[in-house]
C-alpha cells in the first residue's frame, strides 16, 4: 500500500527557508492538496517527494522505503520512486506528437510495441482526444494540452500521482469541467493524489484532507470540512473560505461557567463553546471568527443595519452589512436581492463560529452565538 | 474610405512612414549594390583590358565566369579556395558549437563553480578581433620553415612545430572556432535558459535514463535554434578574412574571401565579384533554410515557462576538475595571448626572449633609419593617433546611425508584423549580414566612385567608410530592436496615445527608457564591430582616412611585427575597456544584442 511519509522534512534555499520542519502522512488512496498561499513551499514539498528536489534535512519514505534521508545520504532519483507527475504549463514534449508524447513512458519500461499503441488507444478514448492523436502540442487548445498532459501521466498507471496546479492554466469554465474529471480520475486509478494548488476552492471541492502551509510552515492537516467548521488558527480560517470569515476583535469575560460575554465596539454577544470549555481572564482579548452563511438577515435578528453592497449571482447573494462599528459579510441564499441602504436586522445561526486568541491567533474553541 | 483617405490615413501613422522611407533607403543600398555586383561580373575593369582581347572598358564579357568556373586555372582560382572555405566554415562550426554548447550547458544547468567568471571572460574572444587569436598562435607557434623568428614554444622547448600546425587550416579552424563560440555559447545559453526544465523533469519522472532525455528531449527541442546558431556561424565563418590572411597566406591557403581580396585589388576584379556573388547567394540560401526550418509545424511556442525551479545536475566528482579545467582554458584563450602581445612589442629581436633583448622602443622610442624605415614607437608615432582618432570616430558614427535606424527599423516592423512591408523591411535590414564584408566594401568602392544623383563621388572620403558600416552593422541594430520591442506590449505605448502624447514624445519618454538596455546593445555592437573591423574598410581606406585595423595590417603585411602587436593590443584593451564600462554603466551587453537572454 502505497503510503508516503515526511519527517521532519527542511528545504533552504540560500538564507530563505521554503520547508520548515514538515511531517506529515499521506495513506494510500487519498486525494491530498497542499495548499497556501503563493510561496508558502507547497511546490517545493510537491517535488521533494518526487524526487526533482532535494531536502536539506529529514526523511520522506514512499510505501514504506525511504526515498530520501539526509542522515543517512539516501537519495533515490525520480525515476525510481515510481510516481506521475503532472506540471503546471503541462510541459509536452513540443517536437512530438500527442501519440508519442503518451507512448514515450511505455517505451522506457520496454513494452511491445503492440502493447503501447493498445494502451495509448485505450488513454485517449478516455480522455476523449482520439483525434488528436497525430497532432503536435503547438496545434492543442490548453484544455487539450492539459488532457494530453494527463493521459502522459496516467500511462505508466502510476499508483502515485503528484499535481502541481495543473488547472491553474484553464478558463473557469473548463477548470469546472476538469474538476469533476479529476475527482472521477481518483476513484476509477484507484491511486494517491497529491495536488497542489493555491484556490482554497479547488482544495475544498477536490480533496479528501488538506494540508495548509504558510511561509513553509504546517498550518492545519485535516478534511476540507474540518479545517473549514474547525479552523486551527486565525491563518486557516482567513484563508479557506469565500466570501471571506467575517473577523471581530473582542474583549471577553466569564459570566457562568460555560459562557461568555463578548463586546466589540458596541455588539455584544453570549458565546457558548461546544467544543471544549474555556475559561477566560477579564478583559482577554478575543478574535471572533463568522462565517457568512451563519449570517441570517431576518427581522427575528437583534442586530440593526444596513445594506452596504449586494453582489447576486443568482444561486445566491453577498451582501455587505454596516452595522454601527462593522461592516459584516453574509450570503443569502437563492435569487434575492437587496437595495442599497435598505435597513435590515441580522442574526445568527451556527455552531460553528470560532473564538481565537488574540496574540498567538490559535482556535480556543467553536460554539454558538446567543 | 475612398482610395485618398486610405493613404492619407496611412501616411498618419509613424510606423508607416518608416518601414515606407527605409524600404526604399535600404533597397537603394542592398539590392542596388547586389545589381551592381552582378553586372561586374559581366564587364571589363580597367585592369583587365590587357587579358580581355580587343575590348574596351565597360564592354560586356563572359570571359570572368568562363575563367572562374571552366577553365584550366579555374581549380586554383576558385575549386580549391572554394573547397578550403567550406572546410573552414564547417571546422569552425563544429569547434564553436561543440565548446560553446558544452559551456552553455554547463553553465545553465549544472552546479559547475565560477560561473560567473567564466561567462564573463567566456564572450572575450568575440570582443577582440578575429586575428587577435590569429596573431597569439603566430607568437606562440610560428617555426622558422616559413620565414623569420620562431615562436615562444620553440624558443621554450626548442622544437619546431609542424607546418601544419603552424599555418594552414588547422590553426584557422582553432581561432575562428574560439572566436565565434562566444556567439554560440550566447544563443544557446539563451535558449537553454529559456527551455522550461520542466520538460526535462518530466522525461525523468517518466524512467527516462539521463542520455536519453539528452538525445530524446533536450537535443531536440534546442535543434532548431542549435541549428540557426549553426548557420550564423557558417556564414561569419565563411566571410571571414584576417584569420586565414595571418594564418594561411605564408602556406598558400587560400579561402574566397582571401582570394577576393587578391583578385579585387589585383588585376581581376571581375573574378573578385564572382565570388562575392557566391558567397552571398551561399548567405540568402542559409537565411532561407533558416526560415523555413523555424516556420515548420512543430514550432516551439511552448518554450516558455518558468524555469526558476531549475535543479541543477550535480557533477558530482567532477565538478572542481571540470570547472578548473575550464576556468584554465578560458584563461588561455582571454588572457595569454594578451600577454604574448605584450612581450612581442618590447623584443628588440623577434625569436629572442632573453631579458637583454627587451626594448621599448617600438613603444616610446624616436624612430631611428635602421628599425622599420624610421618609424617612430606607437605612443609617439601621430600616425597611430590619427589612425587611433579615426576608427573612434568611425566607429561612435556608425554605432550612433546603425543603432539609431536599427530602433527606428525595430519598432516599425514590431508595429505592423505580419504585413508584407514589414517583413520586406525586416529581410532588407538583415541582408547586409549575408554579404560578405570584403565584397560589401568592394560593391561600394565600385558603386560610389561615381556621382549618384544626389550623392556626390565618394571614392576616399570618410563618409563612405561611415556609409558601408552603418548599412553591414544595420542589422545588429535592428535585431535587437526587434527583439525588444516583442517584449513590450503595445497597450504601453497606446496607454500615451490616449492621453494624447505625442509620437516622438512617446519614444522618447517611453518605449525606449522601457528598453533602454536591448536598445543600447544595439549600439554597442555595431561599436564593438566596426572598431574591430578589417576587411570592410581594407579597400576604402586612403592614407588620410586609415584606422588603426588597416594600418595593424599593413605593419604586418610589410613584418613589423612589433608595431603590428603593439597596435593589436591597443585595440583589443580599447574594445575591452569601452565594452565594460557600456555594460557598467548602461547595461547594454553584447549577448542582448545578438540575441541572447
Amino acid at each position: 500500500m502505497p503510503e508516503i511519509r515526511l519527517q521532519n522534512i527542511t528545504k533552504r534555499f540560500g538564507k530563505s527557508v521554503a520547508v520548515d520542519n514538515l511531517s506529515l502522512v499521506i495513506r494510500d488512496r487519498e486525494f491530498v492538496t497542499l495548499l497556501g498561499p503563493s510561496g508558502c513551499g507547497k511546490t517545493t514539498t510537491l517535488r521533494m517527494i518526487a524526487g526533482l528536489e532535494t531536502p536539506t534535512d529529514g526523511e520522506i519514505y514512499i510505501d514504506d522505503t525511504c526515498v530520501f534521508s539526509a542522515e543517512h545520504g539516501i537519495d533515490i532519483s525520480p525515476d525510481k520512486r515510481n510516481v506521475g507527475f503532472l506540471f503546471q504549463n503541462y510541459a509536452l514534449w513540443p517536437h512530438m506528437t500527442v501519440y508519442k508524447n503518451i507512448s514515450f513512458g511505455l517505451e522506457n519500461l520496454k513494452w511491445e510495441h503492440a502493447r503501447i499503441t493498445a494502451r495509448v488507444d485505450e488513454l485517449l478514448s478516455m480522455l476523449r482526444i482520439s483525434e488528436l492523436r497525430d497532432r503536435y502540442p503547438a496545434e492543442l487548445s490548453g484544455g487539450q494540452q492539459q488532457r494530453v498532459a494527463i493521459a502522459r501521466t496516467l500511462a505508466t498507471g502510476p499508483k502515485i500521482l503528484f499535481m502541481d496546479e495543473p488547472l491553474s492554466n484553464l478558463d473557469a469554465k473548463l477548470r469546472m469541467d476538469m474538476r469533476a474529471e479529476l475527482k472521477r480520475l481518483h476513484v476509477e486509478t484507484d491511486s494517491t493524489f497529491v495536488y497542489v494548488t493555491h484556490d482554497q476552492l479547488e482544495a475544498m471541492t477536490l480533496s479528501t484532507k488538506i494540508c495548509l502551509l504558510q511561509e513553509g510552515v504546517l498550518q492545519q492537516f485535516a478534511p476540507p470540512l474540518e479545517t473549514y467548521h474547525n479552523p486551527s488558527n486565525y491563518f486557516v480560517a482567513d484563508f479557506v473560505g469565500s466570501p471571506n470569515i467575517n473577523m471581530l476583535e473582542v474583549t471577553g469575560e466569564n459570566v457562568n461557567l460555560d459562557e461568555v460575554r463578548l463586546t466589540s465596539n458596541g455588539l455584544r454577544f453570549l458565546f457558548v463553546p461546544t467544543s471544549s470549555s474555556i475559561t477566560v481572564q477579564e478583559g482577554q482579548e478575543f478574535l471572533l471568527g463568522i462565517r457568512p452563511e451563519d449570517i441570517v438577515i431576518s427581522p427575528e435578528g437583534n442586530i440593526e443595519g444596513s445594506i452596504y453592497s449586494t453582489l447576486p449571482s443568482g444561486m445566491e447573494t453577498i451582501v455587505k452589512i454596516q452595522t454601527e462599528n462593522h461592516l459584516l459579510t453574509s450570503v443569502v441564499f437563492g435569487g434575492v436581492d437587496f437595495s442599497m441602504g435598505e435597513a435590515v436586522r441580522i442574526g445568527f445561526k451556527s455552531e460553528h463560529n470560532v473564538l481565537f486568541d488574540r496574540k498567538s491567533e490559535r482556535n480556543l474553541a467553536t460554539g454558538k452565538l446567543l | 474610405m475612398n482610395y485618398r483617405n486610405r493613404v492619407k490615413s496611412f501616411l498618419k501613422k509613424p510606423h508607416n512612414i518608416i518601414l515606407i522611407t527605409l524600404a526604399f533607403i535600404l533597397a537603394y543600398l542592398t539590392v542596388v549594390p547586389m545589381i551592381t555586383i552582378i553586372l561586374d561580373t559581366f564587364t571589363v575593369h580597367q585592369s583587365e583590358l590587357m587579358r580581355v582581347k580587343g575590348a574596351r572598358v565597360g564592354d560586356f564579357t563572359l570571359y570572368h565566369w568562363t575563367k572562374v568556373l571552366f577553365s584550366s586555372a579555374s581549380k586554383k582560382v576558385f575549386y580549391q579556395p572554394f573547397l578550403n572555405t567550406m572546410l573552414v566554415s564547417f571546422g569552425t562550426c563544429f569547434i564553436a558549437i561543440s565548446f560553446g554548447g558544452i559551456v552553455a550547458w554547463l553553465v545553465t544547468r549544472t552546479n559547475m563553480r565560477y560561473k560567473g567568471i567564466i561567462s564573463t571572460l567566456f564572450i572575450f574572444p568575440y570582443i577582440m578581433p578575429s586575428w587577435t587569436l590569429a596573431m597569439a598562435w603566430l607568437n606562440f607557434f610560428k617555426n622558422s620553415l616559413v620565414g623569420g623568428s620562431t615562436g615562444f614554444f620553440t624558443a621554450l622547448t626548442g622544437i619546431q612545430t609542424a607546418n601544419w600546425f603552424a599555418y594552414g587550416p588547422f590553426p584557422i579552424v582553432i581561432v575562428l572556432g574560439l572566436h565565434y563560440a562566444p556567439f554560440a555559447y550566447i544563443l544557446i545559453g539563451g535558449i537553454l535558459r529559456n527551455m522550461d526544465a520542466n520538460l526535462e523533469e518530466a522525461a525523468l519522472i517518466l524512467k527516462a535514463s539521463r542520455s536519453k532525455i539528452m538525445r530524446k528531449i533536450t537535443i531536440p527541442i534546442v535543434m532548431p535554434a542549435m541549428l540557426s546558431t549553426f548557420l550564423l556561424v557558417f556564414s561569419s565563418a565563411m566571410s571571414a578574412f584576417a584569420v586565414p590572411a595571418f594564418l594561411g597566406t605564408s602556406v598558400r591557403f587560400q579561402v574566397l574571401t582571401t582570394q577576393m581580396y587578391r583578385t579585387l585589388n589585383g588585376l581581376n576584379p571581375g573574378y573578385g565579384y564572382i565570388m562575392a556573388l557566391i558567397m552571398i547567394s551561399i548567405g540568402v540560401l542559409i537565411l532561407g533554410v533558416n526560415q523555413w526550418i523555424i516556420g515548420k509545424r512543430k514550432s516551439f511556442t511552448t518554450i516558455t515557462g518558468k524555469s526558476s525551479n531549475i535543479a541543477f545536475i550535480n557533477l558530482r566528482a567532477f565538478k572542481s576538475i571540470i570547472s578548473a579545467l575550464l576556468l584554465v582554458i578560458v584563461t588561455l584563450v582571454c588572457i595569454v595571448p594578451l600577454i604574448s602581445f605584450a612581450i612581442e612589442s618590447f623584443i628588440m629581436e623577434p625569436g629572442n626572449y632573453s631579458l637583454d633583448n627587451f626594448t621599448t622602443v617600438f613603444w616610446v622610442g624616436q624612430g631611428s633609419p635602421e628599425i622599420a624605415n624610421g618609424e617612430p614607437g606607437v605612443l609617439r608615432n601621430p600616425a597611430i593617433y590619427h589612425g587611433l582618432w579615426n576608427s573612434v570616430r568611425l566607429s561612435v558614427l556608425v554605432a550612433f546611425i546603425a543603432g539609431s535606424t536599427g530602433i527606428l527599423a525595430g519598432y516599425a516592423i514590431v508595429k505592423k508584423r505580419n504585413s508584407r512591408l514589414s517583413m520586406l523591411v525586416n529581410n532588407l535590414a538583415f541582408f547586409p549580414y549575408l554579404m560578405p564584408s570584403m565584397a560589401f566594401g568592394a560593391i561600394y568602392l565600385s558603386m560610389f566612385a561615381v556621382r549618384r544623383g544626389f550623392i556626390p563621388p565618394l571614392y576616399g572620403t570618410f563618409a563612405l567608410l561611415v556609409l558601408v558600416g552603418a548599412v553591414k552593422y544595420l542589422p545588429f541594430a535592428s535585431r535587437a530592436s526587434v527583439g525588444a520591442m516583442h517584449q513590450l506590449s503595445n497597450e504601453i505605448e497606446e496607454a500615451g496615445t490616449i492621453q494624447g502624447i505625442g509620437w516622438w514624445k512617446r519614444m522618447i519618454r517611453i518605449i525606449i527608457p522601457i528598453q533602454k538596455a536591448s536598445f543600447l546593445s544595439g549600439y554597442l555592437l555595431p561599436f564593438i564591430s566596426s572598431m574591430r573591423e578589417l576587411s570592410l574598410f581594407i579597400l576604402l581606406v586612403t592614407p588620410s582616412t586609415r584606422i588603426l585595423t588597416t594600418m595593424l595590417f599593413q605593419y604586418n603585411e610589410k613584418g613589423w611585427n612589433q608595431y603590428a602587436n603593439a597596435i593589436n593590443l591597443i585595440i583589443v584593451l580599447f574594445v575591452v575597456a569601452s565594452n565594460v564600462i557600456v555594460n557598467r554603466v548602461t547595461g547594454a551587453s553584447i549577448d542582448k544584442g545578438i540575441g541572447g537572454q
